[in-house]
């Protein structure tokens, strides 16, 4: 039992942080209506990735996570000056198509790579397990700066993402907090894929705040219990792929997956009554 | 030489039966902004076939061809369930996009999937061809049937093309047309049939390039549906032959070279916009 713990004492940290980077991001991402983001963010940080280690450097060493870094910030500059006032091609479809091509290059390499398709499932499942205590450390010394960004400029963050039809600032202006979030977004999105794998960061992005979001609209609210939700879904998660001995990240968005749909129908019983 | 002629001729035929429906699927799914859903339901539909599958242990033996019928009608059910519930979540008034429904409806199919396989043996192999598909080994009766069922399909829409014009025209509110429920869960099942279909022959990531990169290249400088769709076609027939080609002279999958292709042809298009921006209408 208590070897049980301490083996599990790294993840669970690595749960905390990364549910509480992720989910703040995921209120924004939400608000903007560009679901596809951490998806698309993902999979050119896993191109990076194998860029990486066509090159040659090893798995999982730091060279390997600052290619892949410099790969993302790069493509999402690009993205963020694809604002526009008036859209013609909407952002959403953008992101769709920068993951496609992503996707389509990952394959290419993985024909060079040895076992590179194999890489690209291991880039799919992940495994929250495995962190080690100076993954989650580092992770936890590049948070912490990005948070006080986000704090600092909490005020216009919001503006932006909550602007539908007209932009609050200057289009100058706004881009230049556009490059700003998404970096600080990309930085996160790359440690925690890492860490977890793609569609465990989309989960914890999209599915505690889609959740805390039905039922709250203040952001602060949302933010809490986006945060709590993620944090007990993917504990309960590792806890459930232990006893059925399957892979946890799957397990893990299965279950916050599907609390999302049972609560979207929760939500939709009573108001049908309220409304009629 | 004539023999890469002889052997493109199948898969040229079946990416041009691709071609012609997605790019229509695809301007409504970019009107519509609800980009996922093609990505949502061909995963849906991988997820029944894998669930068919790992049911029925009999089928194990696909690779080429073999879709049994077990794993078939899971897939059709599968996505069928999805266009009602889908249809459902737009019917009400939530406080939450759709599209974050259809991205975790998405997330959990995908991981379901890995979750089955994990326990079927050889199951990355699954998964990459779940991904990458076989266009260049796709037989005359695939065609056929392909055909036969996106000419259904095509008919239905050319039929109501006003209804489901309409419904997609307006699709921020609620009750744009009468029945309206009706129209968008019919719109939702043709929709995905057709992406069964093609997912099996082509993979979802071809499939959704297919859908998204003519229909936004297309955007970018028409307006009317027509325009639309005709350019959509165009674009995706050169495509298509200068991708086989390449994959052919450079020994590279077909799927993604047609897909990067497709990519490249955004961004010159998106150029020209630029430079350009008179011409655009």
């Amino acid at each position: 039992m208590i070897q049980t713990l301490i083996f599990l004492s790294a993840p669970i940290t690595a749960c905390v942080l990364l549910a509480g980077m992720l989910s703040y991001f995921g209120n924004h991402i939400l608000t903007r209506g560009i679901i596809f983001i951490d998806i698309s963010l993902a999979q050119i940080a896993a191109l990076g990735t194998m860029l990486g280690l066509l090159l040659g450097y090893t798995e999982g060493s730091s060279s390997v996570e600052i290619i892949s870094l410099l790969f993302t910030i790069v493509v999402i500059t690009l993205f963020a000056l694809t604002k526009r006032e008036k859209q013609t091609i909407p952002q959403e479809a953008i992101i769709g198509i920068i993951y496609a091509l992503g996707l389509g290059l990952a394959m290419l390499l993985a024909e060079k790579i040895p076992g590179g398709s194999n890489y690209i499932t291991k880039t799919i499942s992940g495994n929250i397990l495995w962190v080690t205590w100076k993954q989650v450390l580092s992770s936890l010394l590049i948070f912490i700066p990005i948070s006080v960004i986000h704090m600092i400029f909490q005020k216009q963050f919001i503006a932006i993402s909550e602007s539908k039809r007209k932009l609050p600032f200057s289009i100058s202006h706004v881009r230049k907090f556009e490059m700003l979030f998404y970096m600080t977004f990309s930085i996160v999105v790359v440690r925690a894929v890492m860490i977890g794998g793609i569609f465990f960061v989309f989960v914890l992005l999209i599915a505690p705040t889609a959740i805390a979001t039905l039922f709250h609209s203040a952001w602060r609210l949302r933010f809490i219990w986006s945060w709590s939700i993620g944090l007990a879904g993917t504990i309960v998660g590792i806890y459930l792929s232990y006893q059925f001995n399957i892979s946890n990240g799957p397990a893990i968005v299965c279950l916050l997956g599907g609390l999302v749909y049972l609560m979207t129908f929760v939500k939709m019983a009573p108001h049908r009554q309220s409304v009629k | 030489m004539n023999s890469a002629i002889e052997f493109m001729i199948a898969p040229f035929f079946a990416t041009m039966l691709l071609i012609g429906i997605n790019v229509y699927f695809g301007i409504h799914v970019i009107k519509r902004e609800i980009i996922f859903i093609d990505i949502a339901l061909a995963q849906l539909a991988a997820l029944g076939a894998t669930v068919a599958s790992v049911f029925f242990e009999h089928a194990h033996n696909h690779g080429h061809e073999g879709t049994t019928l077990e794993e078939y009608i899971f897939s059709v059910a599968f996505t069928i369930l999805a266009a009602y519930i889908f249809t459902l979540f737009k019917s009400r008034k939530l406080p939450i996009p759709l599209e974050a429904l259809i991205g975790i409806g998405y997330a959990i199919a995908a991981t379901g999937s890995v979750i089955l396989l994990d326990t079927a043996a050889g199951g990355e192999v699954h998964v990459k061809e779940m991904v990458e598909g076989a266009i260049l080994w796709v037989s005359w009766g695939k065609i056929i049937e392909l055909a036969i069922v996106f000419g259904l399909i095509g008919l239905l829409h050319f039929i109501y093309r006003r209804k489901f014009l309409a419904l997609t025209d307006d699709y921020s509110k609620t009750q744009p047309i009468k029945h309206a429920m009706l129209w968008d869960f019919l719109f939702y099942a043709s929709f995905g049939i057709a992406v069964v279909h093609s997912v099996s022959v082509g993979g979802i990531l071809t499939i959704f390039a297919f859908l998204i990169l003519p229909a936004s290249i297309s955007a970018l400088f028409m307006k009317s549906w027509q325009s639309r769709i005709f350019l959509g076609w165009g674009l995706g027939t050169i495509v298509t032959v200068c991708g086989l080609y390449l994959s052919w002279n450079l020994d590279v999958p077909s799927a993604p070279t047609i897909i990067l292709v497709l990519g490249v042809c955004l961004l010159l298009s998106l150029i020209v916009k630029k430079v350009l921006p008179s011409s655009a209408s």
